[in-house]
């Protein structure tokens, strides 16, 4: 459990885009550097088809695979697999540095409940998280599925999914200089679309966090369900709207952030175990 | 010509969308018809732009005309800025004859008085408005014509519509200047923003409120006697009777209390609340004896209409709630909401 903070300090404060990824068939984690070489050849040739990123410009791709034992829950877990893609101009000069133009990675955190019945050939890493271009990300995840025949697939993250994790993040720690608790709401179907921001005190949020939890270190569902009830409340006191019928899209504390898009930001290395663990039942559920 | 003059012409030539350049052009003035004749706007701006300033170069164009230019390109694109309102104080009630020459030196005094580099330009519309344009520099630097300041007066009202740069430090300046001008004594900020400037001035020169003097007619009935669904112009025959007539009521308490004419275009209305958390015991949840602090944001490309159509989808409780309705009224769209004391719970206070 104790992570070291310089190996996942890349992890925090980026905004990375979520995917459910099936089991990979025949991965070895032994080859990295020849898969690192195969991918490489697989995106100039797909520049070189005319799918290039930039225009003009004669742009070195240079890919890097490696493995990071420190992201994953349990000894049962995989080793998380980062994936990044650095860039290398021709014109500029020898001792320009690589400019990491991509990065993505696979993890599995208390992923069990998949990896548990899994065939030995199958090595599973079903959470996918992406920070770059769309055209890399999709570049890459061609490559992987013909390669390890494996399927990605955007992970929305519904609304349900979204209280629960601002409940159990309002429920943090406070730190000195916290922000708020913020949920974005949208109702988009009316003749003028509305969004709605309600962002609380993080004192207050957790305040009222711990009268409503009722067991130390378990959330039931019923408990996210009466702390979004006293909010949905405190806001139909003032403006009268009933905020339950909007669609929360978006929640974001000093912990983490996360969007309806499958996107997400952690913050703090503290709660990153936490974090990715419940994004990895997120996944997990979705390719069930 | 001085070169940044030339730059800074150039670059306000590329930022007009191309089918504007020629009107934009004729409105300045500043280039003859014959020159104008000259000009291939058909070619790409970067080249239409350098155009232009080579005939700026043959009538050598000073700064104070190329901010003309300016000043035009921002009254017709107004909306692309953030607007804030101010409202000027009168000690005394009598009504001055304004004398836009005098505001004009007294302006320009006051301003140059305490900054020495600061360029001023004055334009005047036929709605009264006057426009202002202040590019602001320090003692040892000219001034940044890139970030100026803009100030929209209308000279028989005490309002003052200022979209400042993004250097906020010349704001109290600003206001000192405009108050001197035009004989006032005092100014303070509302909280009332805005990218729409017509929507503010309609707000605050309460042009909308004459719409709840007029007869609202009466919803359209369709064809068989039944009120007609506002999001369809057919009947909704899926309705049934007691939720055609719910809807008839939303509609008509949403007109008495927004009016029936179009609503003024807000963007957006924050209230920071520091009432109470108030829930039912049996919940036995949080019960402090503290404000329970939070910060709401509404926001909308129309936020009034926005907010109207709100009971008839069924997200709100008609009438909706007078936070709400009190925008246009109390011409704010910034509020702090308190828990008043010692009476219903449901009542606040907004200071």
């Amino acid at each position: 459990e104790n992570v070291d903070p310089q190996k996942t300090a890349f992890v925090l404060r980026k905004a990375w885009t979520l995917y459910s990824v099936t089991p990979l068939y025949r991965f070895h984690r032994a080859r990295l550097r020849d898969y690192a070489r195969l991918l490489g050849a697989f995106i100039a040739a797909e520049k070189q088809k005319g799918l290039a990123v930039e225009v003009g410009v004669e742009l070195d791709i240079k890919v890097a695979l490696s493995s990071l034992a420190e992201l994953r829950g349990s000894e049962q877990d995989q080793a998380a697999l980062l994936v990044q893609l650095s860039m290398r101009s021709r014109a500029s000069s020898r001792n320009s540095e690589d400019k990491l133009v991509w990065s993505g990675w696979f993890c599995s955190v208390y992923g069990d409940d998949l990896s548990e019945n899994m065939p030995k050939d199958f090595t599973c890493l079903p959470l996918f998280l992406t920070h770059g271009a769309e055209s890399y990300t999709s570049m890459v995840g061609s490559w992987f599925q013909k390669t390890f025949d494996c399927c990605f697939c955007r992970l929305a993250i519904s609304p349900l999914n979204l209280s629960w994790m601002v409940a159990m993040w309002a429920g943090c720690k406070a730190d000195r200089a916290a922000s708020a608790v913020e949920l974005v709401f949208s109702v988009p179907r009316l003749p003028q679309p509305l969004n709605i921001s309600y962002a609380i005190h993080p004192e207050d949020a957790k305040a009222l966090w711990d009268t409503v939890q009722k067991t130390p270190g378990e959330i039931t569902q019923e408990e996210v369900d009466v702390f979004m009830d006293c909010l949905y409340a405190h806001f139909h006191r003032h403006f009268k709207i009933h905020l339950s019928a909007a669609k929360l899209v978006k929640v974001s504390t000093e912990v983490a952030s996360a969007h309806c898009d499958g996107i997400v930001k952690i913050l703090h290395s503290q709660y990153l175990p936490g974090v990715l663990m419940l994004l990895t039942e997120l996944a997990i559920s979705q390719i069930q | 010509m001085d070169e940044t003059v030339a730059e800074y012409i150039r670059r306000t030539v590329l930022k007009i969308p191309r089918d504007e350049i020629k009107m934009m052009l004729q409105k300045w003035g500043f280039l003859s018809e014959a020159q104008l004749q000259t000009l291939n706007f058909h070619q790409i701006k970067d080249n239409i732009s350098q155009e232009v300033v080579q005939l700026c170069e043959e009538n050598s164009a000073d700064i104070k005309q190329a901010a003309v230019l300016d000043i035009i390109y921002n009254h017709i694109h107004q909306n692309k800025r953030m607007w804030s309102v101010y409202q000027m104080k009168k000690s005394g009630e009598e009504l001055e004859y304004f004398d836009i020459t005098d505001f004009k030196k007294k302006f320009k005094r006051k301003l140059q008085s305490a900054l020495k580099n600061v360029t001023i330009t004055f334009k005047e519309y036929e709605d009264n408005a006057i426009w202002i344009r202040v590019a602001w520099g320090t003692p040892y630097k000219k001034p940044n014509q890139y970030k100026p300041s803009y100030v929209v007066y209308h000279s028989q009202t005490p309002y003052v519509f200022i979209s400042a740069s993004v250097l906020k430090s010349n704001l109290p300046l600003l206001c000192q200047a405009l108050i001197v001008a035009s004989n006032y004594h005092d100014i303070r900020e509302m909280e009332l923003r805005s990218h729409s400037l017509n929507s503010l001035k309609d707000i605050v020169f309460k042009s909308y409120s004459q719409n709840f003097q007029t007869y609202c007619p009466k919803l359209r009935q369709g064809g068989n006697g039944e009120p007609e669904s506002v999001f369809s112009p057919a009947t909704d025959i899926r309705i049934v009777q007691e939720n055609s007539s719910e809807k008839e009521r939303i509609h008509r308490l949403n007109e008495e209390v927004f009016g029936c004419g179009p609503q003024p275009k807000l963007e957006f209305a924050q209230y920071k609340l520091e009432t109470m958390f108030k829930s039912d015991p049996k919940m036995g949840v949080l019960d402090k004896k503290e404000p329970f602090r939070c910060l709401v944001k509404f926001s909308s490309p129309h936020l009034l209409e926005s907010l109207k159509s709100l009971a008839l989808a069924g997200m709100a409780d008609a009438p909706l709630s007078p936070l709400l309705t009190c925008i246009p009224h109390k011409a704010r769209n910034y509020f702090k909401i308190r828990e008043k004391k010692g009476s219903f719970p449901e009542s606040f206070v907004s200071p």
